[in-house]
This record gives C-alpha cells, sequence and structure tokens, in this order.
C-alpha cells in the first residue's frame, strides 16, 4: 500500500474543471516535486492534499486512510507557504510555536522542540526578532522550522523558493536536500522551474492542463518522455522538435523524409503502419556544431545563428533552419561560432518520435526509440 | 554647497491665509470659553472686553463649584461608563464581522456587506423613533443597557475594519489552519493583532462620537441620575436654567476638555483612521 495514495481524485469550481482523474502513488520518505507552468492545476493538488482545498470527487489517503474530510491540522501535514505567511506580530518563537501553543503543549515542551528545531535550522539567534527583521532565506528558514515543529507525516511546499534571488534559491535548494536526507519524511514540492523540479525530487510529477502528464524519475522523464509535452518541459535548453513525413515504412525501420525541408533518413525503429506527418524530437546535447569545411556521413543541417547564449563553460547556439523551424544547440567552449550559418549534425539514435496528437511514438519492438 | 531658496508664490501665501483664518475661526470660541472662564465674572464681556485670562484663582474656584454643588461629577462617570461600554461593544462586534466579512466567504455575504454599508445612509433621525420604541418595548428605557446596546452596532466601525482586514494575507489564515488553530484562535491570535492600529483608531472615534452624543442619552433616559455630560451641560445652558455665563462656560469647558485631549493625543491615528476608511465618522 503507497504511504499517500491519490485516485481518481478531481477538482472543479462550478463547470469550470481545474483537476481531472488524479492517480498518483507516494511512498513513504519521497521527495516528490509537482511541476508544470502556470495554472496546470499543481498548486491546487497540493492545497487538497493539504485540506485547505476540498476534493470535487475521488480519494486521498495518507497511510491507508481517507482523509477527504479531515481538518487540515489534523492530517499530519504542514506547509510552506510561497509568500512564507509568518506572523509579523508575534517573534520568530512565537512563529515555530504557534502550532505547538494552539495543540496546548507545555511551556517545557515546546521550549524544547523550538530549540531543537533552531538548532537543525540554525535559528537561534534570531528566535527574538521578528519576521520584518530577517532576510528572505532567514524567513524561509523560519517558515520551515514552524513546519517541522510539528513533526508532520508529509511537508508539502509551494513554490517556496520563488521570492529568493537565484544565488539564495540554489543555496536553499541545498539545504532542503539536506533537511529532506536528515528527516527521512515525505516531501511533496509545487514549483513552475523544472530546474529545480530536476535537482529536488525522487520522483517527478509534470502536470499540464489539469492532468498528470508523466511520473517518475527525473532522468527517466527526461530521456524517456511519454508525450511531447513532457519532453519539451523537462530540460534546459528545451528539446528542437522537427516536423518531418514518414514515408512508406521500410523493414526493420522508418524512413524519414522533408527534414529541415528536404532531408531524408532512415530510423531503425520498428512501428508498422506509421505514414504521415510526426515530429522528431532532438536534445541540444545530440546535436553537433560541424566544421566549415568538413565531409562526414549522415544527415547534415544548415541553420542561420540567431542568438548566441554564452554561459562561460558553453554557449547555446539559436537556429533558424531553412524551413523556418527554430532550433538551440549546445556548443563547448572550443566551438567555432563566427560563421552568419552553421553546419549541424544530429544524431539519430537518440532522436524521439511523436504523433501528431503530441503522444509519443515508441518501437514496438524495444523500450527505446 | 548653494542653497536654493524659493520666493513664496501667491497661491502659496494666500493658501496660508486661508488656513490660518479658518483655524482662527475653530479656535476662538474654545480660547474665549477658556477667557472666560479664567477671568473675574463678567469681565471678558464688559464695556471693555478682554480676550486674554485675568483670573486663575476665579477659573479654579469655578470649577469646583461645579463639580461640587452640582450633578456634574456623576455625569462625568455616566458618560465615561457610556463611551467605555460602547467601545468595547464597537470594537467586539465590528472586529467580529469584519473579520467573517474580509477573510470568509459565506452565502449572501455580498449582500449582507450591501445593506450593512446602505445602513450608512440612512439618517439616524430616521432610526431614532424606531429605536427608541424597541429599546422602549425591551424595558430599557432608563438603563445603561438601554443607553450603550443601541449603539453597539456600528457600520462605520464594521466597514473600516473590513478594510483593514482584507489586508491580511490569506496564506496566513489558512497557515495558522494548519497549524491547528480554530475559527476563533485565528480571529484571536492573527487577525486581531494584525489589525490594532485599526482598531486603536476605531476606539478614539468612537469615544469622540460616543462623548458629544446628545440625543440619544436625551431620549433614552430621562432620570437625572443617568443624565451624561452632554445632558447635563444642556440644562446649564437651558433658557430657564439660573447659571451665570461664565458658569455655563466652565461647564462647556469641561465637556470639552475629554475629547479635546483625545484628539491633541491622538490626532495622528484619527486622521490616519478617516483618510484609511476613507469617510469620515
Amino acid at each position: 500500500m503507497p504511504f499517500l495514495d491519490i485516485s481518481s481524485v478531481s477538482k472543479s469550481y462550478g463547470t469550470q474543471g481545474v483537476l481531472e482523474n488524479i492517480n498518483l502513488s507516494i511512498e513513504e520518505g519521497e521527495f516528490v516535486v509537482f511541476v508544470g507552468p502556470s495554472g496546470c492545476g499543481k498548486s491546487t493538488l497540493l492545497r487538497m492534499i493539504s485540506g485547505l482545498e476540498t476534493i470535487s470527487s475521488g480519494t486521498i489517503a495518507i497511510e491507508g486512510k481517507v482523509v477527504n474530510d479531515i481538518e487540515p491540522a489534523a492530517r499530519g501535514t504542514a506547509m510552506v507557504f510561497q509568500s512564507y505567511a509568518l506572523y509579523p506580530h508575534m517573534t520568530i518563537f512565537g512563529n515555530v510555536s504557534f502550532g505547538l501553543r494552539m495543540a496546548r503543549n507545555t511551556k517545557e515542551f515546546i521550549a524544547s522542540k523550538v530549540a531543537q528545531v533552531a538548532g537543525i535550522l540554525q535559528l537561534n539567534k534570531l528566535l527574538e526578532r521578528r519576521p520584518g527583521q530577517l532576510s528572505g532565506g532567514q524567513k524561509q528558514r523560519v517558515a520551515i522550522g514552524r513546519a517541522i515543529v510539528r513533526e508532520p507525516r508529509v511537508f508539502l511546499f509551494d513554490e517556496p523558493l520563488s521570492n529568493l534571488d537565484a544565488e539564495l534559491r540554489v543555496q536553499m535548494r541545498a539545504e532542503l536536500m539536506d533537511l529532506h536526507r536528515r528527516l527521512g519524511t515525505t516531501m511533496i514540492y509545487v514549483t513552475h522551474d523544472q530546474v529545480e523540479a530536476m535537482t529536488l525530487a525522487d520522483k517527478m510529477v509534470v502536470m499540464s492542463g489539469g492532468r498528470v502528464q508523466q511520473a517518475g524519475p527525473p532522468l527517466t522523464l527526461y530521456d524517456d518522455p511519454d508525450n511531447r509535452f513532457v519532453a519539451g518541459f523537462v530540460g534546459s535548453p528545451k528539446m528542437n522538435f522537427l516536423p518531418v513525413k514518414t514515408v512508406e515504412p521500410a523493414s526493420g525501420g522508418v524512413q524519414l523524409s522533408g527534414i529541415a525541408g528536404n532531408g531524408t533518413a532512415f530510423l531503425p525503429l520498428e512501428a508498422p503502419g506509421l505514414i504521415g506527418p510526426i515530429e522528431i524530437g532532438l536534445r541540444p546535447e545530440h546535436i553537433r556544431i560541424l566544421p566549415a569545411s568538413g565531409s562526414e556521413a549522415g544527415l547534415f543541417l544548415e541553420g542561420r545563428v540567431t542568438l548566441i547564449e554564452e554561459l562561460g563553460s558553453e554557449s547555446f547556439v539559436h537556429l533558424d533552419l531553412d524551413d523556418g523551424t527554430r532550433m538551440t544547440v549546445r556548443a563547448g567552449r572550443d566551438a567555432d561560432l563566427s560563421a552568419p550559418t552553421l553546419r549541424l549534425a544530429i544524431d539519430l539514435s537518440h532522436a524521439l518520435l511523436f504523433g501528431i496528437d503530441g503522444d509519443r511514438i515508441r518501437s514496438q519492438s524495444g523500450p527505446r526509440a | 554647497m548653494t542653497v536654493v531658496t524659493t520666493r513664496p508664490t501667491i497661491w502659496t501665501v494666500l493658501k496660508w491665509a486661508l488656513a490660518i483664518l479658518i483655524a482662527l475661526i475653530a479656535l476662538f470660541p474654545i480660547w474665549w470659553m477658556v477667557n472666560v472662564v479664567f477671568s473675574m465674572p463678567g469681565e471678558p464681556v464688559s464695556l471693555n472686553p478682554r480676550l486674554w485670562p485675568t483670573s486663575l484663582s476665579a477659573g479654579i474656584e469655578k470649577i469646583r463649584v461645579i463639580f461640587t454643588e452640582t450633578e456634574y461629577l456623576r455625569a462625568y462617570g455616566i458618560s465615561l461608563i457610556y463611551a467605555v461600554l460602547t467601545i468595547a461593544g464597537v470594537l467586539t462586534f465590528g472586529s467580529l464581522a469584519a473579520f467573517e466579512f474580509s477573510l470568509f466567504d459565506f452565502p449572501g455575504r455580498r449582500i449582507l456587506f450591501g445593506i450593512i454599508l446602505l445602513s450608512l445612509m440612512v439618517p439616524t433621525a430616521v432610526t431614532i423613533i424606531p429605536t427608541y420604541l424597541l429599546t422602549s418595548q425591551l424595558g430599557w428605557l432608563n438603563t445603561m443597557h438601554g443607553l450603550v446596546v443601541p449603539g453597539l452596532a456600528s457600520a462605520f466601525g464594521l466597514f473600516m475594519l473590513v478594510q483593514f482586514m482584507r489586508a491580511v494575507p490569506k496564506d496566513m489564515i489558512e497557515a495558522a489552519r494548519l497549524d491547528g488553530a480554530s475559527h476563533f484562535q485565528i480571529y484571536w491570535h492573527i487577525a486581531l493583532p494584525l489589525c490594532r492600529n485599526a482598531m486603536v483608531t476605531l476606539a478614539i472615534l468612537t469615544f469622540m462620537q460616543t462623548w458629544g452624543n446628545y440625543m440619544w442619552p436625551l431620549i433614552v433616559s430621562s432620570k437625572p441620575q443617568l443624565y451624561t455630560v452632554g445632558q447635563v451641560v444642556g440644562l446649564f445652558n437651558s433658557p430657564l436654567s439660573h447659571q451665570t455665563v461664565d458658569m455655563v462656560m466652565t461647564a462647556n469647558l469641561l465637556a470639552a476638555i475629554p475629547p479635546l485631549l483625545f484628539f491633541l493625543i491622538f490626532q495622528r491615528k484619527i486622521v490616519e483612521g478617516v483618510a484609511m476608511s476613507g469617510t469620515k465618522g
């Protein structure tokens, strides 16, 4: 039995559907990240787990017990909000201990628990201050402390790092990972930042349009996405998509034509009956920039450079192909990017195929395609 | 470094002149009261009127007479109790209602709030007779609760507190819910402390209004034991009163001192409160 089981859960406001038939299993101690664009329903799902939002249909069970009708505080969940939601009129001690005071614990117990949490999060020197006197990172730590002190079964994080600057975000990310390792508690984290999701998650749940598009370990989603949305959403820079046509099915593979205009290629993928327009997906690292004067075999494309993003150790080169398709290529420091047009070699062994409905076309004989 | 001085424009001079004139007009009656009280009887209004006090001891003697030989001191007490109970009630009911109206959704919330706001536009004169009849039927005439209770539900106070509580982030309320706080505990521990400034402002405005309220105490209590300062001052001012002008002025001055002091101490909060609520009390 999964630790947290979300079964056929839907949510609607009047006639407006927000979440549709969500099914998800979360194991104890897992770090799960809900990721997706704004408005995909990830925060709503988190709030439904916390009890702050009602469930229109379906069930949410924690340790086998359905919690649909259980009050938020009694569910054993604790939430860290994007805005921190600290009580500005209370000291940090007051903020962290608020839940314990509401539960009518003794003063000694409260003091020892707060001291313990303050030790974990290095808040000892801040306990007498008020939230207004703290920096963003410190406020975030207090918000986490307020959650930890209640010893919840599940931690819920609603975009907790969004209000921090880039440097602090990376630091807090590392602290969260460390905290998860030390506490070993189940954590569910909502973000729209796929880099954050990739770095934090044991299990990444990509959502769009109120549905779970795919759930699994981050690298599985990166390497083996179920559909075009997941392929495009996971990874930075995002996957390149080239519209192509499959012509008569060849034995032992698929014959592609119309790649960036009139390129053709053979893909060793068992997909009988596949004829018509499709898309091939290629990660930027699977495209190589060729020297201006080269004579290598294989499929070449030519693209006009529109933008080069220098990142120090590498560059992202944005190009327009002849048929207007835009591509992004990862280039090393040694690549010669001075020419206005570049020749590209694509590694079709890593290419993924997507039908016009956005679903992945998988090999019918093997796991990979 | 050069100091740049700009010559005041005619417009600025006119503005200041007008402001000073209005201030003089507003202050003169108060000054005149002080002048009459702290002078020998009849002196300021003699053939050669004086604009400044001449006798501190005469003033003190008049105050002593008012406090010891009339019912003034008891009226002071009644007014004070009336004001304190009204403030407590207005703050309690106003903040409880504002908490619900501003932070929670319930069926009919908008309509109910609209009705309450509409009541702000109904003049007191229209509601005073039905209120009197109700108070009378309850047998509350000539009682302290008859004096206080009808003034406890303040639409103005509710409106002002709602404006404030709307600024309390929803996340904070939800965080408290997750922390296990009950509905009342959220109100008590979160919403109320966050609205402390608004509560102080409302308390001050309610005090000013209650202290100066003449009509309702006059209607509801005919027994002299329940007279407020306003009614006692009214007796001093009445046409058949045997009091001399300087004694009447002393009674008036004593009645004006508490709100004046209040205003001087809390001036900033009052102005802030009125500005924030976007209306006047």
